[in-house]
């Protein structure tokens, strides 16, 4: 059996890529696509927590399922927003949206 | 219906407050029958309330019905109710008889008046309040009655209010009793906080066991006192009596005369077993009472006006009955109260018939031998100035002859010598005000033609107190009394518990002393004012005009008051106002806006609008977060 330190460094390395990518990427798809990856390596987390410390039960698995749920409906929101701002701007530059300041 | 439901003589009148209030305007004649018909049930009700008390079986004793009002846990209790004893039983009878003859002599005299529903509501609301003061059992529902009465009665002194006067005489009243009524609210809760009640009784029994040490009790009943004196109208507060006389002149009567300025004294006579714990207490209400009674007694002297005379002899008669309480007398000084309120209220509405059959002349230089012109007013009125002026076997006089035995037990001979001057001094100005408004020659000829006598409505109620003020006196006879059912004279319905009844009795020397200051008074003024010709009185006018000036106007009491004023309070006032303008509003309020401006001005530009700073932020305080947290555990 894999030991649950292994989950724990992907997700760990996973959720720090999604981290740099939200941080580092102008593009909006590419750092929606980041939060994506981050919140996929929560749910890696939940899932190895679940079968290591609580094999009976599926709260965590339950937990994970929940995620992919919210994720899915947040993505179709940002996405709409990420066409709407494309068909104002004409670009998915995060940089150019910058009219909501002082 | 018993002594025990004594609190619906209140709530009828209450009742009707509240409909004259909301719909007296569309009422027919503003409501006053209304008005009428709950003052006449509080009357007819205070004789069933009376039967009843006399009824109970053995010693006549009080009469308690309360209710639990609030409580806050285990520890406090508020109970309100009412307290008949034999004083509150007097006061009962006073309030509801003046108050209907009021009600009755106000159908003539405010005909036609603007707001004449208003006057027969706020009438209502005070009569009342006032039964309810004299029933209250604990000092705070005593208290609110209090407010109301006065409250009642700054609505009334302002009732002509489109009259810049009157606007003034409403503020200066209400002002000055207010100042008196602190004092009276740290009294009250100077006695709760040490005796845990509110109770009066209760309080009572605490200072009798001596539960308060002296100088706490006297420093309490010295604060409750002040309330007495302003609303008494004692020097130094008495200025605004005078001035409240420009209110419409039954108001006059009702709480100006008879009823409301008597709450001082009743308050005193409540709680006089306690001042007679406190020592001082006593010899301090004899000198406010004494030196109110002479300088009340020499500025009416020189006063022209018919009722600005007859304010400063109510101010005047009021000290004579604390007087009588501070010679630790209560049954004396309810006695003076009770003759007092129905001669001078009988005086009061006959000055209010001559102001409406003189077609609004109350200036004893435009009057004069009115007496021809309206021969029931007149004859009611010498009634009146002979019993005020204590001439037997008018009610004045037998009031007035306790109130020198008393003072002499208590005393001694300085007192009723000092306030003998006084009663000199009323038989003096009384006679001057009947001969110079009814006798002789008339002063303004035209004045004299047009004046006709007053309508029924009016003579009615004037007879009907004039023969009270003829006979009230004879309750003090142990015979009197018995025969209308009390245990017996005055002295034997109330008295101090450790005191006990007693008999009364006619001392002669008094009686012959009392006589003589009375007739000394009336045939001084008789002599030198007979036939309304003023011409000795000019003359001593101008052989002593400073003395005369100081006289008329007041012993300068207003001009003192005006000058603290101006100096005193505008001076602090002026010293507030730069605080609250520079402090308060420039440094405070619109400081600390203006230093949330600036902040905000400072701050604005890290919201720069760009997403990825924002999620930099984020990333970075979670870091730093974990960093800390990593830190803090070691």
């Amino acid at each position: 059996m894999v030991p649950l330190e292994n989950y724990l460094a992907l997700s760990a390395v996973m959720f720090s890529l999604g981290v740099y990518g939200v941080l580092a990427r102008r593009n909006a798809v590419l750092i929606l696509m980041s939060v994506e990856l981050m919140l996929n390596a929560v749910n890696l987390n939940f899932v190895a927590f679940a079968a290591y410390l609580d094999p009976g039960q599926i709260v965590g698995a339950i937990f994970a399922v929940f995620i992919i749920t919210v994720a899915a409906a947040e993505v179709g929101l940002a996405l709409a927003i990420v066409i709407r701002l494309f068909r104002n701007r004409a670009t998915a530059n995060v940089d150019e949206a910058a009219t909501m300041k002082w | 219906m018993g002594a025990e439901q004594a609190w619906v003589l209140a709530a009828i009148p209450a009742g009707v407050f509240l409909v004259l209030a909301l719909f007296g305007r569309a009422l027919p004649r503003g409501g006053d029958y209304l008005g009428i018909a709950a003052i006449a049930s509080s009357f007819v009700l205070f004789f069933v309330v009376l039967a009843d008390f006399l009824d109970t079986p053995g010693k006549i004793g009080p009469v308690v019905n309360d209710i639990e009002w609030s409580s806050i846990g285990e520890t406090f209790t508020l109970r309100m109710g009412i307290f008949i004893d034999p004083i509150t039983i007097v006061m009962f009878g006073v309030i509801t008889t003046v108050a209907l003859m009021v009600n009755i002599f106000s159908l003539g005299y405010m005909k036609g008046e603007p707001r004449y529903f208003w006057f027969y509501a706020v009438l209502q609301l005070f009569a009342a309040s006032m039964l309810l003061l004299v029933m209250a059992d604990n000092l705070l529902l005593l208290y609110i009655s209090w407010e109301l009465v006065g409250v009642c009665s700054f609505l009334l002194i302002g009732f002509y209010w489109e009259k810049r006067s009157a606007t003034e005489a409403a503020k200066k009243a209400f002002v000055t009793t207010r100042i008196g009524d602190v004092g009276l609210l740290i009294g009250i809760i100077l006695l709760w906080k040490e005796g845990g009640t509110f109770n009066i009784q209760e309080l009572i029994h605490l200072a009798e066991e001596g539960h308060f040490s002296q100088p706490y009790l006297f420093t309490a009943l010295a604060f409750i006192f002040l309330g007495c004196m302003g609303k008494s109208a004692q020097v130094p507060f008495h200025v605004w009596l005078p001035d409240a006389m420009e209110g419409p002149t039954p108001v006059s009567a009702l709480i100006h005369a008879a009823t409301m300025v008597v709450a001082g004294v009743y308050l005193t006579a409540r709680l006089l077993p306690m001042f007679e714990v406190a020592d001082g207490m006593l010899l301090v209400v004899t000198i406010v009472g004494l030196v109110t009674a002479l300088l009340t007694g020499f500025i009416a002297l020189a006063q022209t006006d018919i009722k600005k005379v007859l304010a400063y002899s109510t101010v005047g008669q009021l000290g004579f009955m604390f007087v009588a309480l501070g010679a630790g007398e209560p049954s004396v000084a309810m006695f003076h109260l009770m003759t007092h309120a129905f001669f001078k209220a009988l005086l009061f509405l006959g000055a209010g018939s001559v102001i409406i059959g003189t077609h609004h002349n109350q200036e004893m230089d435009r009057l004069g031998g009115l007496w021809k012109k309206m021969p029931i007013t007149g004859t009611t009125f010498l009634i009146g100035s002979l019993a005020l002026a204590g001439l037997p076997p008018l009610a004045g006089f037998w009031s007035k002859d306790e109130i020198f035995v008393a003072l002499e037990h208590k005393w001694g001979a300085w007192a009723v010598i000092l306030l003998g001057i006084s009663a000199v001094t009323t038989a003096f100005y009384t006679t001057r005000l009947f001969i110079r408004t009814f006798m002789g020659r008339p002063a303004d000829p035209h004045v004299y033609e047009h004046t006709r006598e007053t309508p029924p409505v009016m003579t009615g109620p004037l007879v009907f107190l004039a023969v009270l003020a003829a006979t009230s006196g004879f309750v003090v006879f142990h015979n009197v009394g018995k025969a209308l059912g009390f245990p017996g004279g005055i002295t034997e319905f109330i008295f101090l518990p450790h005191h006990g009844p007693h008999e009364y009795e006619l001392k002669w020397g008094f009686a012959a002393a009392s006589v003589a200051m009375a007739v000394t008074g009336i045939f001084t003024a008789g002599w030198m004012y007979w036939g309304n010709d003023l011409r000795r009185s000019t003359a001593l006018a101008n052989w002593q005009p400073r003395l005369y000036d100081m006289l008329r106007r007041k012993f300068y009491f207003d001009e003192l008051y005006q000058g603290m004023i101006d100096r005193g309070v505008l001076g602090v006032s002026y010293i507030v106002s730069w605080f609250d303008r520079y402090v308060v509003n420039d440094t405070g309020v619109d400081g600390s806006a203006q230093i949330t401006g600036f902040t905000g001005g400072v701050l604005k530009y890290i919201q720069t609008g760009r997403v990825p700073n924002y999620a930099m932020a984020v990333a970075v305080g979670v870091i730093g977060l974990a960093l800390a947290g990593l830190a803090v555990r070691g």
